[in-house]
Parts: structure tokens; sequence; C-alpha cells
């Protein structure tokens, strides 16, 4: 491990069993994720973005069928922790998560300074006065005034109680933060407002981040790298300025091209079709059915091809063939 | 979009009658306490007035709770007015009669967020067509077929009789809302209101829909009011735009000049928290009021808006009410910074 790589996922599965057969909700994702980076996460809904993070976190449900691959974090294999290590070890106190619609999922009933220290207090060895510091610290870095954390959740507006989910997760100064979709059930001002809390968190904490949306324009507010997924895969990688500019799986290009833009006029596309069930999903590429480039090869499953920059991509539009030669470049 | 350029431009439209003229329009629902006791009201809709032209679109942005939804229900006769009227093609609606208001409803075709919970999972596609005709009084069974199969090739979804018999439940999202649309069309109205029509769908399919929608309407020379918080999608659907904050609309104008320059700050703030897919985004911090919306039964004193606003004039936003200034031919603002740059 080098360069201050702090999550390293090679290969990771999730496979659930439904009455109709096993769904491989993530098939084989692999990625680094540098220290202090934030990772956006984007896809639309199904495509397994959720169940990513899940598996990350190993917060499964009962139905799993496969779980495997590995995942490296500050250097440690953690899938080999067996739940009880994991669950002392890593979840919350180095690895964190905000879940979707986490402003709903406060308890009504506790005091917003008794929930955010119950964390601290079950993780921690430590005394209820200390925890009630790092909450209060907590509270500073999202921005929410010190009076609030008396107060019950329906007294705070959802754009607040987000805030206070997000500190819930800060307060215990986890490595990574995973964040589940956290600003799309929120209002346009609130959102910006989010994500400006979150911009500074990142920028003077150096936290890292791991953002799951379906929203390409609000990933860029906080992304250094961008991962595509598409049914169950993670199709294609790239810095955030490299994607922004030039996305180059099919697919990401179309995703790109359906989302309207306040600031020019461009024409507008959109994807002709649905993505495919994740039962039995096709052997080769999964995005083939619904691609306009592809050619007889696409019916074998790709490779993923390194591109300059860093950048990877499952098409192979991009891969090498025998003779050396790039059918696209 | 090539479609852009067929449309009806605004001069056009409005040389023709307005479909649909509201005029100081007022919604409160009042708020008791213990059932009885009336302590307040909440102010959903306070004077709003405007009107709306065949084969045009009017975009409403705004914020949850701004009272953009009232305002649509409102006009479907979904809640009474408390004060102030609504012409539909000069019928005043208050002076209708049971039948007159079964008339004027399947004049309008309504589209609402959220597809699924908008089709009853019991009935398949064929009985969801069929249930506004059955209501409405056509019982010619010939027509009905013809009616559906035009419809749905409309909204384009074929093979017809695939998905005839087919439930709610095994369409995808963008199906089950293209069925909405087809239901909204099947009396062929005049007008249809769509209310956040794609905010649950995903991107991909987003466009998808709203170019179906403004197909639709080229056809068949619909007024559309489409109800939205998202700024980004407006410029590729409608001709004007206009903003709701606090109850009330605080700017009007025409999607080319708005977007040119939006002019209250409440506008220019929604314009700022719109993120455009870039990767420089990363690099900058937004520049956007904190706070929170104002409280309809309460509202502030003055523009209501002049809590959040870094350009109040003190002693006059939150003292009088702004009224509306005529800024460009196309574009009015109600917001004091601009009472000396209003045309006469």
């Amino acid at each position: 491990m080098s360069n201050n790589v702090l999550l390293d996922v090679r290969n990771l599965k999730l496979h659930f069993r439904t009455r109709s057969g096993p769904v491989q909700a993530v098939d084989g994702v692999s990625f680094q994720l540098r220290q202090g980076h934030t990772l956006a996460v984007v896809g639309e809904s199904g495509c397994g973005k959720t169940s990513l993070a899940k598996a990350i976190l190993r917060l499964l449900p009962r139905n799993v069928t496969e779980y495997s691959g590995s995942v490296i974090f500050d250097g440690e294999d953690i899938m080999k922790y067996d739940d009880e290590k994991f669950r002392r070890e890593v979840r919350w106190s180095k690895i964190a998560l905000v879940p979707q619609a986490s402003m709903n999922s406060l308890n009504p009933v506790i005091r917003i300074e008794d929930q955010l220290m119950e964390p601290l207090l079950i993780h921690e060895d430590i005394s209820k006065q200390e925890a009630a510091k790092r909450v209060r610290d907590a509270f500073g870095v999202v921005g929410l005034p010190l009076d609030f954390l008396g107060r019950y959740p329906f007294e705070l507006s959802g754009g607040m109680r987000q805030r206070a989910a997000i500190a819930m997760a800060l307060a215990s100064n986890p490595k990574l933060v995973v964040l589940d979709e956290p600003s799309s059930a929120l209002d346009l001002l609130t959102q910006a407002n989010l994500m400006n809390v979150l911009k500074r968190i990142k920028h003077e904490y150096k936290t890292t981040f791991i953002l799951i949306t379906h929203d390409i324009g609000t990933a860029s507010e906080l992304a250094d790298e961008i991962a595509v997924m598409y049914a169950g895969e993670m199709i294609e990688y790239a810095s955030a300025e490299y994607f922004y500019t030039d996305a180059h799986h099919p697919y990401s290009r179309k995703l790109m091209a359906s989302v309207p833009t306040l600031r020019e006029d461009k024409e507008l596309g959109f994807i002709p079709g649905q993505p495919p069930s994740l039962i039995n999903p096709p052997t080769g590429c999964r995005f083939a059915e619904r691609c306009e480039q592809r050619f007889a090869k696409c019916s074998t499953h790709p490779r993923v091809t390194k591109l300059e920059n860093g950048a990877t991509v499952q098409c192979w539009l991009y891969d090498e063939d025998e003779t050396g030669e790039v059918k696209h470049a | 979009m090539p479609s852009v350029a067929l449309k009806l431009t605004q001069e056009q439209a409005q040389a023709q009658k307005p479909v649909l003229r509201v005029e100081d329009l007022h919604t409160y629902f009042e708020v008791r306490r213990m059932g009885f006791f009336k302590v307040g009201d909440v102010r959903a809709l306070d004077g709003v007035s405007f009107e709306l032209y065949p084969g045009e679109t009017i975009s409403i942005v705004g914020e949850s709770g701004c009272g953009k939804s009232t305002l649509a229900k409102t006009i479907l006769g979904i809640h009474q007015p408390t004060k102030g009227k609504i012409y539909f093609e000069d019928q005043d609606l208050s002076a209708l009669n049971k039948e007159g208001w079964k008339q004027y409803r399947s004049n309008i075709g309504y589209i609402m967020q959220d597809p699924y919970g908008a089709l009853p999972p019991f009935m398949s596609v064929k009985q969801i067509l069929e249930e506004p005709m059955k209501i409405n009084g056509i019982k010619d069974k010939k027509e009905h077929a013809r009616r559906i199969r035009q419809v749905l090739e409309e909204v384009k979804l074929a093979p017809i009789e695939d998905f005839l018999p087919k439930f709610p439940h095994m369409l995808s999202g963008g199906q089950q809302q293209r069925l909405v649309i087809a239901r909204a069309m099947i009396l062929e109205p005049k007008m249809l209101i769509a209310d956040e029509p794609v905010s649950m769908l995903d991107a991909s399919v987003r466009i998808e829909i709203l170019q179906l929608l403004q197909g639709l309407q080229r056809r068949h020379n619909l007024a559309i009011i489409y109800i939205t918080h998202d700024l980004s999608t407006v410029r590729y659907f409608s001709e004007r735009i206009f903003t709701m904050y606090g109850a009330k609309i605080i700017e009007k104008s025409s999607t080319k000049a708005l977007l040119k320059e939006p002019l209250h700050p409440y506008t220019k703030a929604l314009f700022e928290a719109t993120s455009d897919p870039d990767a420089e985004n990363l690099k900058t911090f937004k520049d956007v009021p904190a706070g929170e919306p104002p409280s309809l039964m309460n509202p502030p004193a003055g523009c209501r808006f002049h809590p959040r606003c870094k350009y109040k004039i003190k002693g006059l936003c939150d003292q009088e009410i702004p009224p509306e200034f005529q800024v460009y031919e196309d574009h009015s603002t109600a917001c004091w910074l601009y009472k000396d740059k209003a045309r006469a």
C-alpha cells in the first residue's frame, strides 16, 4: 500500500437471494480511494450504489448468498474480520455512514445531544463529559447553533436534521464517511448550504468521503473522483476533471447528455430501454442492449481498460485487441 | 431541442384568448386548536394573478411550501379559494354548478409527482384508461377502444395489446408516468397541470417524459402549467417562468429574459444553488442565503424574503409589501430594489 490509499476495494461482490433467483446487486467492483479525496458514486436507481455502501460497511440483510472480495482499509483487509471485530473496530469508529433520508432516521423521542453521544459511548471508552464535548465540536463543524443540542428532532427543520445526522457521523472522528444521497430530499437552497458545509469539512479536516448520489450536477460540488455504476458493475472510474470534460463509457456519455443544464443550452438526449434485470444479467456487456455503439465483441464480458490519468473503463471500445489496435480512442 | 422552434412564440400565443385567467387568488387553510377554536390561517396562496394562453407552458418554480402545489390544486378545484377568481375560457368557476364543474374538470389533465401513488394498483391499464370516460358519460365501447389506442400510441406505450392487461406494478417508473399522462389526455383536455412530473424519475428518463409532454402540447395546442423545483429543466420546456416564494409570485418572466438575468434576489439564489455538472464546482463555495422559508401563518411584514436577503433596504423591505415592478417588457418582479427601474 503506497501513496496514501485509504480504501482499496477489489472484486467486491454482494448477491441477494430472492424468490425469482439471486440478485447480483454488486458484482465485482474494484476501486481505490486516496486519503482526503471524495469519490462520488453515480448511477440510476437500482444500479447497486447503495448496496455498494452497505457491502463496504457490512450492513447486510439476511438474504445474502454471496459476499466476497477484499476491502483493504488503511492497510488491513477488513473483510477478514469477524462480525464482532468489525462492529467494534471498524463500523462507526473508522467508517461512518450517513444513510439515505437520515434526517428522518433520528429517534423522535430522544434529544439530539443524547442521540449523538450514543455511538461515542458505545464505541469508545470515554466519559459522558468527553462525549458531550466531542458532540458539541461536531455540531460546530456542521454549523449548527449549540442550543439546538437540547432539542428533539421534530423541533429542527429538514436541513438541520440532516446536518445533525452528519455531525453524528463526524463525532467519532472516522477516517471515511459514506454519504448516501445526503441532499436529495432537501430543498434547493438547503441543499446548496449543505454542500457548502461538506466542502468546508473536506478542505479543513481532510475527511475522506464516498458520496452516493443520482445527481451528477450535485456530485460535481464535492467529488475528486467519479465512479459510474450500471447494473451492479462499476463501468467507469475517473477523476472528476477528466470525467466531466470527457466521459468515456457510452453509458456515461448518454447519462451526461441527459442532464439538463441551467447555464448552457445543449441538445438533450435520453437512454431508451431499461437496465437489465440483476437476476439474470446478460453474460456480455450489461449495457450492450441499449448501446448504439455495440459490436460483435460486446456479447462477451468486457475487460477493464486503463486509460490515461488513471481512469478505467469497462468497455470493449477502448480495449486493445491482439494487434494492439484500439477500436475507438 | 429542435421542437422549440416549432412552438408558438409568446406573441402568437397571446394573440389568442387566454385558456385560464387567475385574478388575485387567495387560498387559506384554517388552523384549529382541539379541532374547534380557530387560531389562525395558513396563507398557502396569497394574491396570485396570471393568464395562461393556448399552446403555452408556464413553469412555476419554488421550494417546498411556497404554495405551488396549492396553486395547482386550487385551479383544479380540489381546494376552494378564499378570495379571488379563476376564469376558464371566460367562464367564472365560482358560478359553476355541479354539472359545470364536471365539464370543467374534463378539460384539465392532472399529472402528479409520484406515478405509482397516482395509479390504482388493482386496476389494469385498460380499466384505468376507461374510468375517466365512464365517469364523463362516454358509453360507446368503440369510442373507448379508439381513444385508448390513440392515447397509448401518443405516449408510446407499444405494443398496445401487451400493455392493456398489465397492472401498474408491472410497469417501470417511466412507463407508469406515461400511463398517468395517457389518462390525463384521454378526455382530450385543453390544459394540463403537471406537478413535478419527472422529479421521481431517473435522469435518463426525465428528458423522454418532458419531450413527450412537449409533443402532446404541439399536436393538441395544449396549455401547460409545469410545476417544479428544478430550474435546470425549465429552459427546455417553457415560454414563461414564475418564481414563487412565501405564497406569492415574486418574479414573472419569459424564459429567455430570466436565463439572461434573474432579477429577484431569491431567484438569483436559486440560480446560484443549481449545480451544472462541472468539475470547477469543487473549487468554489456557493453564495446562498442561510435560513428557512417564512412561516405562512405569521409571514414577516413587508417582503417575505427580507429576513434572508442581503440586499434589503432597511425601513422599506421590512415594512411594506413590494408591488410588481415591470422592469422589462417581458419581465417583472416584486422587489423594492427595482422601484426606480420600473417602466411607466
